[in-house]
């Protein structure tokens, strides 16, 4: 799909609609009370330079403007002045096309504002855990989901604000999206001039892009989506839903479709004839958005969050507009060295790096926007960080394009907006010096409609500089030199120094008298300072008064304000590694064509068992060969790994690692939809901690709040790739179920009762009823397909999935405890007639391993954790061994980040308790839990054919002494325990150079603003990021299962400590 | 009763792995039957094991030696003891001994199962319970001692815990897993004061979003900070203010339970355990040790080898709780701490290795072992790593003159195994608690056995 094609269809389309209606809003319909206004709206602005698109200037240049309009722009000897216009002198100024602001929430009420607003900088990361979204109060034919009201419209809730659109002219900004921004599905973004006229006057475009977003609910609040996965596969399911709905409206003779506005509304963003803007929160985001618009072939852009260089390749591929907020981060507070400590390498990189963010996009040609809405205070920040942007590469014209081109073109307004151009809007900006390198710059005048906007800018006082002056009844000084701060003004004539000061825009000075003539005394004197002259009046010590006037001779000529100061750069030299901050990789790690592992200990956990002194061949990323005294191929990479033991990769069956945003989706009993898939977390530390434990892969679950749970995701553990890179190619899909206290929320809290079911005999029902549905599901889309006429039947994405599980294509994992649960499933599962995969913890599988067996279900257990709770107090550290022994399949699992870190010391336990072999114990981690996971054939053993998935190990790897030195995945070496020192000292250093740079320059800061210590202790304190609703109970569920991307690899831990429910 | 038969049968399957014949040992425990571990009786005759490989700790190790005990302590080690006539002598060859395990740092005894509040009795309401005494609520028949000591780990520090916001948990006791009720239990209490440091990390290591990445917390959490260390100086003040009306002027004093249960720690017979993991909580609470003039030790210790210098020049003792962590930052190198301990045996600091000490860290208190083993394996010599869990155990909390080594005199609590108790493959054969032979079945093995037969009979059919 040719997605810059797509935008700009859709951008024709919109404009064929806005030529029709919205700019008539121009032309009142209402009477007129009282006296008609017919001001001629004709204007000519002379001699400024007329930048009248990005790069393109007209020095000396005309502008003219008619009723709204732009008439035309051209140089002064090209373009003859119409001798009616209103002539505008701007000499030495510079004209732009008026900016665009393009993400706003202007006059929005607070339901739709961003919950982020009160985050604002959003410097060091991401928001907070979700509160509750605000009821919404749309009215009509709902979406049953309050996050989902595509049928919103921005302009139908906006109130005009005029101090809101003062401030943002001040910017520049003479047209903004107004951009709804609650909800999954936000609304419809509208786009309005800020002349801070009314709607009929100032709306541009009432619909011109739907928001989306992936916002959650809170934990426990019952309402979907508390997960990303859940806002993915409500986003889904909403644009299938949205075109079944459209293509059944259309169906005559059918019973009419459910009637909802959600769908109606949605629908020409499901055609691709709206554009999308999807709300990235983080840099993962890009990547979950782009898979969804491919789906829906969308036509979309992003709303970005400022980590964008760090994807800059994925942005490009993906064609999408990005708007940045421009939210540089203060240098962070390196100073305390106990909380320096808590600073990420993460943090410290990206302070360094943001700055060049928009100039990495620019590089890369993927067109950017800018927007001033996530600023703490825009007015101070918004330009003095456009410029930081242009001192680290952006160019001028790319700024001015983030300004005007690009968000004209996003909006589809691009014929009547964007640039200085004959027919457009008399949208423009007057400026004087330099607002993209000159910090003195300023924004003087905005032109809306054709009516001018002065801005506060324009009427600062300055009278620094030196004067001539002209006294009249009084004889002062011939000239005197103002300077100092605007506040605190210092005045010196004849050798003597005075104060002055400006109130009320008046210039208040003090002169002694002896200025005047006079021995003693002061002199007063005031002034108004207009267009560069000062004229006003005095009073001398005897109280009589006179005149005078004042003529600027010179500029303010003190000490320069430091312009050029060091602006923090993206140094071209740091290796670009990924994920971001400590222990990333430049790259995939090398795969050499051929590698022979020698004299080690290897154990196969195939059929050839353990062989001593043994080779293993490994070619192209597959193991061709193990035997002894291997001959040497000439180029292999030889490790000769004697004293070493070789084994498989280790196998997790049961992981929560890498999992964004909630592992839970713990709304609906039922949420076979949700994807682990969709969410994945490639920046996990703990993917590399694990590593470093020798585990290769994962079968990364849902977790346990609900019956029938989410679709796992099985992975390699490739550290450094995206989501789509750890992802295990061809293992069989499968999905988490659950049984017991979490499902029925024994132990959610005392008042959590009403969610169905709430015992063991609902749960079964409950299954029971999901797969009856599915079985009904199926047969009407079997008659569809036996006599297709009509509509198809909806496409359910919940019953595909329970469907696919009894078609045996998707293998359910159940999280059990209890022998009669764990019964009452399996015979469940054998009156259904799918396939099992295992039953997870199943910790009194030893008391049924003959079901189990029966059912052919494999068990994944813990080696040794009971007590916990209630359920597991029969559990004991003989499960494995005892399942083992009766026929189970059986695994051990980690289900915890810390744990996954010694999964090899784990099986040691089936030996010590139960008697398991050794060689059979290693297999509880690697080849039975890869026949769990159907990936038996790629993985969990050493054998020729076999994806060169291994580790090796400083000593037996059963024993607990033991470390692991290497860990190889498909032949490429993911962890060297040598290799890792040096990464070590690697970013001690680099973060000593950060924090070395970030020092410097606080402390220059500081040094700046000696008197002002407070203000910068204040920026010190971060924003209150506390979530609002930290739901917590007496067993410590809250809100530590959202967690941003970057963090520090805990576990989610939940009410157990161990086990992610 | 035919489960009851068949489980003694396999009882000796399972902790006989070796050639060891136990039918001694379990003669001496006899009404196995029953479904609860019965105490072992008092010890009333010597016992000589020979043949095994001794691992005093505290001095080298004796191979084919003896060891003799009676009336439940120590009476001698080494290759030619003479023993009393009525001794019984237990051929363990092949076979090795070491001194009971110690937990250091543990909430066993006032939990049982994690998730469920009736069994939660470690932490009281408050900031300030100086006066709470684990001991006193210890469960003697918690199913957790027998699964505990089955693995060899024969007394624990039991530990009260504060709360979200509480400062002083109360006193710890250190209890020998075996008696009928916990005063005989009890090897010493109070053992010491436990506090836990406030934290002035929001979120302490699991902080949950990005914004906390640099590190700093809201104004409200530095001020909740300031408050607790407040909270903290005043009730030591206030303390101390009541043992100077008490020494002074007693009869003018009525009695305030909170501070009595302080004057221990102000008159230093017993120490402070406070519990941090990060250097500036580690780094105050040595500062305030020293204003305070209290004995110091640190539980928890995740950054106590940043403090090294300070630690080792104030002498403070470390309890690193536990190894097996995940780095508390994101950037720290992923065996950070593994390799705690290795860095503070190298830099001269007393220290012991406990587990996490948590809620449901409790039931597997019997896994103590391995956490040494990982610091071993990460650098920690092998015998430090034993001394870990021994010794430096004993002297941290106390008891160094009965327990930790294996010496004349000592208590006789001990084990036999079949190699290395930090190996996960080693099993536990014998273990000895003041010379009492210790019944070392437990609930699991129980339930082992009762579904052993279920599969005999299903093979049956």
């Amino acid at each position: 799909m040719n997605l810059n094609s797509r935008l700009k269809t859709s951008a024709l389309s919109l404009l064929s609609l806005i030529s029709l209606s919205s700019l008539s809003g121009q032309v009142p319909s209402g009477p007129t009370i009282g006296l008609r206004d017919n001001t001629p709206r004709i204007h000519a602005l002379v001699g400024a330079d007329v930048v009248i698109a990005p790069g393109k200037v007209i020095t000396n240049g005309i502008v003219i403007l008619r009723n709204g309009l732009i008439e035309a722009a051209g140089s002064e000897s090209d373009l003859a002045l119409p001798k009616e216009a209103r002539v505008w002198r701007l000499e030495g100024k510079t004209i732009y096309p008026g900016f665009i602001e393009s993400y706003t929430q202007l006059g929005l009420p607070k339901n739709l504002r961003s919950q982020k607003a009160k985050t604002e900088e959003r410097s060091f990361g991401e928001g907070p855990a979700p509160d509750q979204p605000k009821p919404r109060f749309e009215g009509g034919a709902e979406h049953w989901n309050p996050l989902v009201s595509p049928q919103r419209i921005a302009a139908t809730s906006i109130k005009i604000n005029q101090k809101e659109t003062a401030a943002m002219r001040e910017l520049g900004f003479a047209t903004a999206l107004v951009a709804p921004s609650r909800g999954v599905f936000r609304g419809q973004g509208s786009v309005v001039n800020l002349s801070g006229k009314s709607l009929n006057n100032s709306l541009l475009e009432e619909s011109a892009v739907q928001h989306i977003a992936f916002e959650l609910t809170p934990w426990l609040s019952g309402n979907y989506p508390t997960s990303l996965m859940g806002a993915t596969a409500l986003i889904r399911q909403t644009f299938y839903d949205t075109r079944w709905h459209t293509e059944r409206k259309n169906q005559e003779g059918k019973e009419r479709s459910e009637a909802n506005a959600a769908y109606e509304a949605l629908a020409p963003a499901s055609e691709g004839r709206q554009t999308v803007l999807f709300a990235a929160e983080d840099e993962l985001d890009y990547e979950r958005i782009a898979r969804i618009a491919h789906e829906f072939d969308l036509s979309y852009a992003l709303l970005g969050n400022g980590h964008e260089y760090r994807k800059t390749e994925m942005l490009r591929q993906m064609e999408a507009t990005v708007i940045l907020p421009l939210n540089f981060p203060e240098a962070p507070p390196v100073g305390n060295p106990d909380r320096a400590l808590e600073i990420s390498l993460e943090a410290l990189q990206h302070w360094e790096s943001a700055p060049a963010n928009p100039a990495a996009l620019a590089q890369a040609d993927i067109p950017i926007c800018f927007t001033a809405n996530f600023l703490k205070s825009p007015g101070k920040s918004f330009w003095k960080n456009v410029r930081q942007a242009v001192a680290n590469g952006l160019t001028e014209s790319q700024a001015l394009a983030a300004l005007t081109t690009h968000p004209s073109k996003l909006l589809g307004l691009g014929s009547k907006l964007g640039s200085i151009k004959a027919g457009k809007i008399a949208n423009l900006v007057v400026a004087e010096g330099n607002l993209f390198q000159d910090k003195n710059s300023k924004i003087l005048s905005l032109w809306i409609d054709g009516r001018p906007y002065p801005t506060k800018a324009s009427e600062t006082i300055d009278p620094r500089g030196t004067w001539a002056l002209t006294w009249t009844g009084a004889a002062g000084p011939a000239e005197w030199k103002i300077s100092g701060k605007p506040k605190d003004l210092k005045v010196k004539a004849n050798e003597e120094s005075f104060l002055a000061k400006i109130e009320a825009k008046t210039v208040l000075a003090f002169p002694p008298a002896t200025l005047f003539g006079w021995e003693k005394g002061v002199v007063r004197v005031s002034s108004v300072l207009k267009d560069g002259n000062l004229s006003g009046i005095g009073t001398l010590p005897d109280g009589s008064v006179f005149f005078w006037t004042g003529e600027r001779t010179a500029p303010h000529s003190g000490k320069k304000e430091n312009n050029s100061q060091p602006l923090p750069q993206h140094p071209e030299s740091r290796r670009q590694t990924y994920p971001a901050g400590a222990y990333g990789l430049a790259g995939k790690p090398e795969q050499p064509a051929t590698i022979l592992i020698r004299n080690t200990t290897i154990w196969t956990c195939g059929a050839s068992g353990v062989l001593g002194k043994a080779d293993m061949l490994v070619h192209k990323g597959k193991i061709e060969r193990i035997g002894q005294d291997l001959a040497v191929p000439e180029g292999a990479v030889v490790i000769d790994a004697e004293g070493w033991h070789l084994t498989p990769g280790l196998i997790d069956a049961h992981s929560h690692t890498a999992i964004a945003r909630r592992v839970n989706e713990a709304s609906h009993a039922v949420t076979l939809e949700v994807r682990i898939g969709d969410a994945l977390d490639s920046t996990d530390i703990g993917l590399y901690r694990e590593l470093a434990g020798g585990l290769t892969t994962a079968n990364l679950l849902h977790g346990s709040a609900n019956p029938m749970g989410g679709q796992n995701q099985v992975i390699k553990l490739r550290w450094g790739e995206d989501a789509e890179g750890l992802k295990f190619q061809g293992a069989m899909p499968g999905v988490k179920f659950a049984l017991g206290e979490n499902v029925k929320q024994s132990n959610w809290g005392d008042h959590v009762v009403t969610r169905y079911p709430q015992t063991r005999m609902g749960v079964e029902q409950i299954m029971r009823d999901t797969f009856k549905a599915a079985q009904d599901y199926e047969r009407t889309w079997q008659a569809y397909r036996a006599n297709p006429e009509g509509p198809a039947p909806r496409r359910n994405l919940r019953l595909d999935a329970a469907l696919e599980i009894l078609n045996s294509e998707r293998l359910v994992h159940i999280h059990s405890y209890r022998q009669d649960e764990i019964l009452t499933f399996a015979r469940l599962a054998k009156e259904m007639g799918f396939t099992m995969g295992t039953f997870q913890h199943v910790l009194e599988g030893y008391k049924v391993a003959d079901e189990i067996a029966a059912i052919g279900a494999g068990g994944s257990t813990f080696s040794d954790w009971w007590a916990y709770k209630f359920e597991v107090y029969d559990a004991i550290s003989y499960n494995g061994a005892l399942m083992h022994e009766n026929g189970v399949l059986t695994s051990f699992n980690s289900d915890d980040n810390e744990l996954a870190r010694r999964l090899n010391t784990e099986a040691a336990k089936a030996v010590k308790y139960g008697g398991v072999s050794e060689e059979e114990a290693l297999k509880f981690v690697t080849l039975n839990a890869a026949k769990q996971l159907r990936i038996n054939q790629w993985v969990g053993s050493l054998e020729p054919g076999k994806d060169a998935d291994f580790v090796l190990w400083s000593d037996h790897p059963l024993s607990s002494y033991s470390r692991a030195e290497q860990t190889w995945i498909e032949g490429r070496k993911y962890f060297d325990r040598k290799q890792d020192a040096r990464q070590q000292a690697l970013v001690l250093k680099e973060r000593q150079r950060l924090i070395q740079k970030a020092l410097d320059e606080r402390l220059k800061k500081k040094g700046k603003h000696e008197s002002d210590d407070k203000d910068l202790d204040k920026e010190d304190e971060p924003p209150n990021l506390e979530p609002e609703n930290n739901y917590e109970n007496e067993n410590g569920w809250h809100e530590k299962e959202y967690r941003s991307i970057y963090h520090n690899g805990e576990s989610v831990e939940t009410c157990t400590g161990h086990e992610t429910i | 009763m035919k489960t009851g038969s068949s489980s003694r049968s396999n009882n000796r399957k399972i902790w006989q792995r070796g050639s060891l014949v136990l039918s001694l040992a379990l003669s001496a425990i006899s009404p196995l039957e029953a479904n609860t571990n019965v105490p072992a009786p008092v010890q009333d005759h010597p016992i000589l094991l020979k043949g095994g490989t001794i691992y005093p700790v505290s001095s080298v190790i004796l191979e084919g030696a003896q060891i003799l005990f009676q009336n439940g302590k120590i009476s001698a080690l080494g290759n030619r003891i003479k023993a009393p006539k009525n001794t019984e002598i237990i051929d363990i060859s092949g076979k090795s001994v070491y001194p009971g395990l110690i937990g250091s740092n543990t909430l066993a005894g006032l939990v049982e199962i994690g998730a469920v509040r009736a069994t939660r009795d470690f932490t009281e309401s408050g900031e300030i319970n100086p006066n709470s005494r684990a001991e006193s609520a210890v469960n003697p028949d918690s199913e957790i001692f027998p699964v505990t000591r089955a693995n060899g780990v024969l007394v624990i520090n039991t530990v009260p815990s504060a709360g979200k916001k509480g400062l002083i948990a109360g006193t710890s006791a250190l209890m020998k897993l075996d008696g009928w009720t916990w005063e005989e239990m009890v090897i010493k209490a109070p053992v010491g004061l436990h506090i836990k440091w406030p934290e002035r990390i929001s979120g302490g290591p699991t902080v949950f979003n990005r914004n906390m990445a640099y590190g700093s917390g809201t104004k409200d959490k530095e001020e909740a900070y300031e408050k607790a260390l407040r909270r903290l100086r005043d009730s030591f003040a206030n303390a101390r203010a009541y043992l100077k009306v008490l020494e002074n002027s007693p009869l003018q004093q009525d009695s305030d339970l909170r501070w009595e249960a302080m004057i221990p720690v102000l008159k230093r017979e017993i120490p402070v355990f406070v519990h941090a993991d990060r250097l500036e909580e580690i780094r105050r609470a040595v500062h305030w040790s020293e204003e305070e003039v209290v004995r110091l030790v640190i539980v928890g210790g995740q950054d106590a080898w940043r403090a090294a210098d300070l630690l080792k020049e104030k002498s403070v003792a470390v309890i690193v709780s536990p190894v097996m962590a995940l780095p508390l930052r994101r950037w720290e190198p992923y065996d950070t701490p593994f390799a705690n301990p290795a860095k503070l045996h190298a830099s001269g600091i007393l220290f012991a290795i406990a587990n996490a000490g948590g809620r449901s860290d409790a039931a597997h208190e019997r896994n103590l072992p391995y956490q040494a083993a990982m610091a071993a394996a990460y650098g920690l010599p092998k015998e430090e790593a034993l001394k870990a869990v021994t010794l430096n155990a004993a002297k941290i909390l106390g008891v160094e003159d009965r327990l930790g080594s294996l010496e004349a005199g000592k208590d006789a609590t001990l084990i036999v195994t079949d190699g290395d108790p930090l190996e996960i493959r080693t099993q536990v054969e014998m273990a000895f608690i003041d010379g009492r032979l210790i019944d070392l079945s437990s609930r699991h093995t129980r339930l082992y056995q009762k579904y052993q037969e279920k599969y005999r009979q299903l093979k049956k059919e």
